[in-house]
């Protein structure tokens, strides 16, 4: 919440956020899959309460839909939902989008590169037209190759996205960029994967990123 | 907290309780933490929060107030 505030107020450059539980999962009446509470849609909720933000782009790339996110957002306008996850959707307005992840066992090329490459061509063009007051990415590494929802992907793909957001959010609302962690079980690649994605917050340059394990 | 104007500041925010029990996991997903971020956290325009609790009020932004008994007693 207070991350979401001092971003949109300008008064943070970007933020990460750590959560103790899931949000994405949450919606109006129901909860699971490990999340209680949504705490995107309250944070933005809030800060449009304080006057603070209208329109606001998520990106959501942990390995599964977000569905308690759609459901809270479904009929909200300002809210551009894109997630990459297990199908593919999109609303008849276009505000709501879903793609399916490549098949890393199915694909001849990298999934990384497979991933980047959807994400690239789904969420960039749509921010840009939506024009924001705010960017979210909902960061889970679940699809990190080896953890639950294992989308055959290594670092290189979360630090491009990281990249991605970062870039995207400096050209559409001024650089204000939300990344709240999401899925992800392995205590080895939160500490690999978590410090670099927030050195790009930071401004670290991009950079060949180190290998995640795994 | 405060609240300074530091436009170019990135702001961290995390609570000890994270690395003890988090999503997925039976708690040891963020073990590393806040130590991993040390180097970081050095950088002066990097600024670690504590993460403040939030109300049922806030909560009730999102959800229907009768969901929030249901999981506070969920196991999870």
């Amino acid at each position: 919440m207070e991350g979401v505030g001092r971003v949109a107020a300008g008064e943070l450059a970007n933020a990460f956020c750590f959560i103790g539980a899931g949000g994405h999962h949450a919606g109006r009446n129901f909860f699971g899959g490990y999340c209680c509470f949504n705490d995107v849609v309250i944070a933005v909720r809030h800060a449009r309460r304080a006057g603070r933000l209208r329109r606001v782009a998520i990106l959501d790339t942990d390995a599964h839909h977000g569905d308690g996110t759609r459901d809270l957002v479904a009929d909200d306008p300002e809210v551009l939902h894109v997630c990459i996850c297990g199908s593919d959707y999109t609303s008849p307005d276009g505000t709501k989008v879903d793609r399916a992840a490549p098949d890393p066992w199915t694909l001849a090329g990298s999934p990384d590169r497979a991933y980047l490459d959807l994400a690239q061509e789904t969420f960039p063009p749509r921010a840009e037209r939506f024009s924001p007051d705010l960017a979210i990415w909902y960061f889970g590494f679940d699809g990190h190759r080896g953890d639950y929802g294992d989308n055959g992907l290594t670092a290189e793909a979360f630090l491009g996205l990281a990249d991605m957001m970062m870039d995207v959010a400096g050209r559409v609302c001024g650089g204000k960029l939300i990344v709240v962690l999401g899925g992800g079980s392995l205590t080895t690649l939160a500490t690999a994967l978590i410090p670099p994605v927030i050195a790009r917050l930071a401004g670290d340059s991009p950079s060949k990123p180190r290998s995640s394990g795994t | 907290m405060g609240t300074e104007r530091s436009r170019g500041t990135t702001g961290i925010y995390y609570h000890p309780s994270f690395s003890r029990r988090s999503y997925l996991t039976t708690g040891r997903r963020l073990a590393d933490f806040p130590g991993a971020l040390a180097t970081l956290l050095q950088q002066p325009h990097v600024r670690l929060f504590e993460s403040p609790s939030a109300d049922d009020d806030l909560i009730r932004l999102a959800h229907d107030p009768a969901m929030i008994p249901r999981v506070e007693a969920d196991p999870l």
